[in-house]
């Protein structure tokens, strides 16, 4: 019996999902049993879109359809948890198992902390990460770098420092270091993570530390929860999930990869924070790049952090309606409400049509509050530093106050 | 269409607002749109979006949905079947043919629908009346482009893609404000600066594009020959014309030379100072490649096509045609305006620019449509069709437009459409135009049908559909279709949207290669495409131009002024232009609750010192007058617009187009949106 704590060598015992899987398809068993068992309502998964560079979230609750989610893609650049919120009422009345990164499990315990997800519906199935590249990044890497016709490519994959591709014709691989000297490679977000092994999932799962005979046959599970156990377990005990202990040597060899991509994420993070400048000039370099702004709000749809019904960016006194260049207020207000609890999941910058590097700014100031604070957003349910109310029932009590005054409303009953 | 239980079903389909064409995914929960999540697979846009694009969803289930044929009964508005609005459309439509022959009609179509409907609406009106009278919404954003760039380049279309800027070693962005018209072709030159590639931008307002730019270059609005000759002067004088390119490629040359010797000191004209002039055209110039991207302060004028075509020379001048980084650009307004030109919809040309005019191919399209007698004149256009109504033409059809706000000189248009014996609309919303139809016909929109859009860049771009019209609304080629067949017409049995693009592929040679399967790629095709196995054409003209000999154009052309210019009695000059929160006449962005929250209404830009000297404060009202009406907004004191110049966005109904001008560009029929003269007085009047 697995518990808490445990690692284990696992593989699926189904032959199709053993082969389309990775590394042995544990986590596509694993999701098939947990929908089949009724476990949950849904699984919520990646599938190959138009091609290997297109990810596309999916739904599902076929045991059947499952198979079309086995496998990773490198490319996909996606954050479910605020898609969960957005479209599938914060899995408040269904239960869903989910595949997720590192930026996904924090920002599932982001958003459960503002109460928006039920994480008690929610069985996170964590997949190591190393790092996601663009879709349209990728194609150019490949292209430009690899000198191979990215629509004839059949594989990619991130190991041992390389991001590897295998086509038509052969395979090659190029250090992601020499890759990102020259721009290409992960997105900058990715670059700077330190969460490589999200152990706040019920379930860690990986192809780091599988080693001798069952290198590539196998997945590493490092189990995270009782709940993720009891998936484990019964999986087990139906019979559609083998399990060995894993080789302690094994072990000893994810650690080490953990290790090195966690110097790696230090690297990037002491590059990209002295590239911004400091006090003044930082403040000025942030204010230029953000003139370009035109509120499009992806930054703020797409954040896991952001949540508020009355955002105060829409408050015409903070910010005028309709004018451009968008006040720098705008952006003071992102900073003031989402520093602290920055993920850096990279979704503002992804998704800004100016180029506006936001995943950078507001990830410079969250490790910035870390130090002065010691708050460590994204891995438990530790409340953030900003006191956290309800919105409307805080709203309305403001308004009963019938005073805008800071001392009245915060202060005068203390 | 799937089961409609499924949740979060993502619909990957092309945005419907501006020419870039940047794709999306639609979310459907149970079979209804729930919001627009990020599509980081495409090439065009990388899942980035603009504030249209993020909320180009939120129209579509409004309840305010035309759900119902209507007929206009004793003055009111009934529902009816569609059958009753077939069948009366049908009768009324062939009582006026017959009395009145083809030129008794007009068609008008969208440039905001699919190619698919273009396409079945022109061949309808061809095949069904005989007639040419059949126009889009180009005519008034991008016809000088079609017309010029022909007459320049021998194609009417962009030579390069968006992304192509960050190959250019000097971007000249001239007349337009890409940030906010065209937000993702905007990014490219956000990008190209991120890259260092030095920016001009030609500009009579500080605009949000103009702000990027590492040289900003002010100029009188509307003197656009003035500059760019004074421009290609210095350059030949300097001797810094690609000699080469010229003599092996281009026509015209001495014709240039010796008209751009009166432009030596153009001062006077556009207010630019002469080293600023010299230093520009130099910069251009000796750039290894340099790239001109372009808008609608190039075009919306009586001198739009010579506009466009000083673009054109300052390209061929300098060799700047045929490689990457380099190009002449317009950024086209709609996202299916370069379409809609392409389908045919157009007064002289069939899909593929095949002129009408050409017996070889009235009679191959005759042969495809198994009719004869197609017409060879040149049809009616967008504003002249307006002109003509209770005159030659007394019935109209109007699929997907507002004339009403949108058109120049909205008075004039009100007072025309009311001169119809007969008026169909077709549409998504009871629009300011409605009230004006006998007969109104509930289309679907973007998310509600599957079609193409080409994007300004020549991409044919996939729509698909992601859930049903609203209550009796069909899509637009069933009623076209429905409509032909109760007319009895032949070779309209085209049910979806591949039969009809499929249909138009066969008699258009520069789209025959584009087969809905190559277009399901993310990277789909530019046309031209020949055949089947050819990857589509990015970038015109590598080896010769388009044009009858092969060769470019360059044209002598000489300074006109604008038709009505300030003067004593109307003494601001008043510019029109968009903004990033709308989109044209609002039907749409006025019905997505952010954008209406950041801009509900009108207001018009005025410099500081004019306002100070009439008083007028930022944020109060302000009447605009000129000799074709008035409009009441509200006044945004500013430095972006220089003294003397007023300039107000084009989306509010009783709005700008009540002073606009319908004066028209001889060659492209363009009338002057972006210019006139007005007075200004403060609204509590003097």
């Amino acid at each position: 019996m697995a518990a808490k704590g445990d690692m284990v060598y696992a593989w699926a015992k189904d032959a199709e999902i053993q082969k389309k899987g990775e590394c042995g398809g544990a986590v596509t068993a694993l999701l098939k049993h947990a929908l089949e068992s009724k476990m949950v309502d849904a699984v919520i998964a990646i599938k190959k879109g138009k091609d290997l560079y297109d990810a596309v979230p999916v739904v599902i609750t076929n045991p059947e359809e499952l198979i079309q989610t086995a496998g990773s893609l490198h490319c996909g650049t996606l954050l479910i948890p605020k898609l969960i919120k957005k479209y599938l009422n914060g899995a408040k009345d269904k239960k869903y198992a989910v595949t997720c990164k590192g930026c996904d499990a924090m920002a599932f315990y982001e958003l459960a902390k503002r109460n928006h997800i039920n994480l008690d519906n929610i069985i996170m199935i964590g997949v190591n990460c190393g790092g996601s590249v663009s879709p349209v990044a990728a194609r150019k890497m490949i292209k430009e770098k690899f000198e191979v016709d990215p629509d004839k490519v059949t594989k990619e994959e991130i190991d041992k420092g390389q991001f590897i591709i295998e086509f038509e014709g052969g395979h090659k691989g190029i250090k992601i270091d020499d890759l990102e000297e020259e721009g290409y490679g992960r997105r900058s977000n990715c670059r700077r993570c330190k969460m490589k092994v999200p152990r706040q999932a019920d379930i860690a799962a990986g192809n780091w530390g599988v080693i001798g005979d069952k290198a590539g046959k196998a997945t590493f599970l490092e189990i995270c929860s009782e709940k993720g156990a009891n998936l484990v377990n019964d999986a087990q005990s139906k019979g559609v999930l083998e399990t060995s202990p894993a080789d302690p040597k094994g072990i000893e060899i994810r650690g080490k990869v953990e290790r090195a991509m966690l110097k790696l994420g230090d690297e990037w993070r002491h590059r990209d924070f002295d590239g911004l400048g400091k006090g003044k000039d930082r403040l000025k370099m942030m204010m230029e790049e953000s003139s370009k702004c035109v509120k499009c709000y992806s930054c703020i749809e797409a954040c896991p952090i952001c949540y508020c019904v009355e955002c105060s960016t829409k408050k015409p006194w903070f910010v005028a309606p309709g004018v451009l260049p968008t006040s720098f207020m705008f952006h003071l207000i992102r900073f003031a409400h989402v520093s602290d609890s920055c993920i850096n999941c990279g979704q503002c910058e992804e998704l800004c049509p100016m180029e506006i590097p936001n995943a950078l700014f507001m990830h410079s100031q969250q490790v910035e509050i870390e130090k002065m604070f010691g708050h460590v957003p994204g891995r438990d349910m530790t409340p953030p530093i900003h006191a956290l109310v309800e919105e409307k029932a805080e709203r309305a009590r403001l308004d009963a106050t019938g005073t805008d005054s800071i001392f009245t409303n915060i202060f005068a009953d203390e | 269409m799937s089961e409609n239980t499924e949740l979060m079903k993502y619909v990957a389909t092309t945005c419907p607002y501006c020419g870039v064409g940047c794709t999306l995914n639609l979310v459907v929960n149970n079979g209804r749109l729930v919001g627009v999540e990020p599509n980081q697979r495409s090439p065009i846009n990388e899942g980035k979006l603009c504030p249209k694009g993020v909320t180009c969803w939120e129209h579509v289930h409004s309840p305010d949905r035309l759900t119902a044929p209507l007929i206009k009964k004793n003055g009111k508005f009934e529902e009816a079947t569609w059958d009753e609005a077939l069948d009366l459309v049908a009768k009324n439509f062939k009582t006026i043919y017959d009395k009145n022959g083809p030129k008794g009609l007009g068609f008008q179509t969208s440039c905001r629908t699919v190619n698919e409907d273009c396409y079945i609406f022109q061949k309808f009106a061809r095949v069904a009346f005989k007639t040419n009278n059949v126009d889009n919404c180009a005519r008034i954003c991008h016809g000088p482009s079609v017309a010029g760039l022909s007459l320049s380049f021998g194609s009417g279309a962009a030579t390069n893609g968006f992304e192509d800027a960050l190959n250019a070693d000097l971007i000249l962005v001239w007349g337009s404000n890409a940030v906010e018209a065209h937000p993702l072709a905007g990014r490219r030159i956000a990008q190209a600066k991120k890259k260092g590639i030095p920016i001009i931008a030609v500009d009579p307002r500080y605009t949000m594009t103009a702000r990027l730019a590492d040289t900003y270059v002010r100029f009188n609005p509307s003197t656009h020959i003035a500059l760019a000759n004074s421009m290609m002067y210095w350059i030949i004088k300097e001797g810094l014309e690609d000699k080469k390119f010229i003599q092996e490629r281009v026509n015209g040359f001495d014709e240039l030379k010796k008209t751009v010797e009166n432009y030596a000191d153009a001062e006077s004209i556009h207010g630019v100072p002469l080293d600023v002039v010299k230093d520009m055209a130099f910069r251009y110039a000796k750039a290894k490649n340099a790239v001109i991207i372009y808008c609608l302060g190039i075009t919306e004028l009586t001198t739009g096509t010579d506009n466009v075509r000083s673009m054109g020379n300052l390209a061929l001048l300098t060799g700047n045609v045929g490689r990457e980084g380099v190009g002449v650009n317009p950024l086209r307004g709609q996202n299916n305006v370069q379409g809609a030109c392409d389908m045919g919809a157009y007064p002289n040309v069939y899909s593929g620019y095949q002129k009408c005019e050409v017996a070889e191919n009235r009679a191959k399209m005759e042969k495809a449509w198994g009719i004869t007698d197609l017409p060879d004149w040149y049809g009616a256009t967008l504003v002249e069709q307006i002109k003509q109504c209770g005159e030659e033409i007394k019935g109209m059809y109007i699929l997907g437009l507002n004339p009403v706000v949108t058109y120049p000189d909205s008075n004039l248009v009100k007072k025309q459409l009311e001169r119809l014996d007969f008026l169909v609309i077709q549409d998504i919303f009871f629009t300011e135009s409605c009230e004006y139809a006998d007969v109104i016909l509930p289309g679907a929109c973007f998310a509600e049908k599957d079609g193409t859009f080409t994007s300004g860049e020549r991409r044919i771009n996939r729509v698909r559909k992601a859930v049903n019209p609203p209550g009796q609304a069909h899509e637009d080629i069933w009623i076209i279709t429905e409509l032909a067949k109760k007319m009895g017409l032949k070779g309209f049995d085209l049910p979806t949207a591949k039969d009809v693009w499929d249909d138009m592929r066969a008699v258009t040679p520069s789209m025959f290669g584009a087969t809905y399967e190559k277009l399901e790629r993310p990277e789909s095709v530019c046309w031209p495409c020949p055949t089947e196995d050819h990857p589509g054409t990015p970038i015109l003209h590598r080896e010769k131009f388009a044009t009858a000999d092969g060769k470019g154009n360059l044209f002598g052309i000489e300074y006109r002024p604008p038709a009505e210019v300030a003067d004593a009695e109307y003494p601001f000059t008043l510019m029109t232009g968009r903004l990033i929160f709308h989109y044209h006449s609002r039907t749409q962005t006025g019905r997505a609750v952010d954008l209406h929250r950041e801009v509900p209404e009108s207001y018009a830009q005025i410099n500081v010192e004019d306002a100070n000297r009439l008083g007028i404060k930022n944020g109060e009202y302000i009447k605009l007058k000129s000799r074709r009406g008035e409009t009441t907004t509200l006044a945004r004191v500013t430095d972006e617009v220089g003294p003397g110049v007023v300039y107000m966005t084009m989306h509010f109904a009783d709005g700008v187009n009540n002073l606009t001008n319908t004066a028209l560009d001889p060659m492209s029929k363009m009338p002057e949106l972006k210019h006139c003269a007005i007075a200004i007085e403060k609204a509590g009047g003097n």
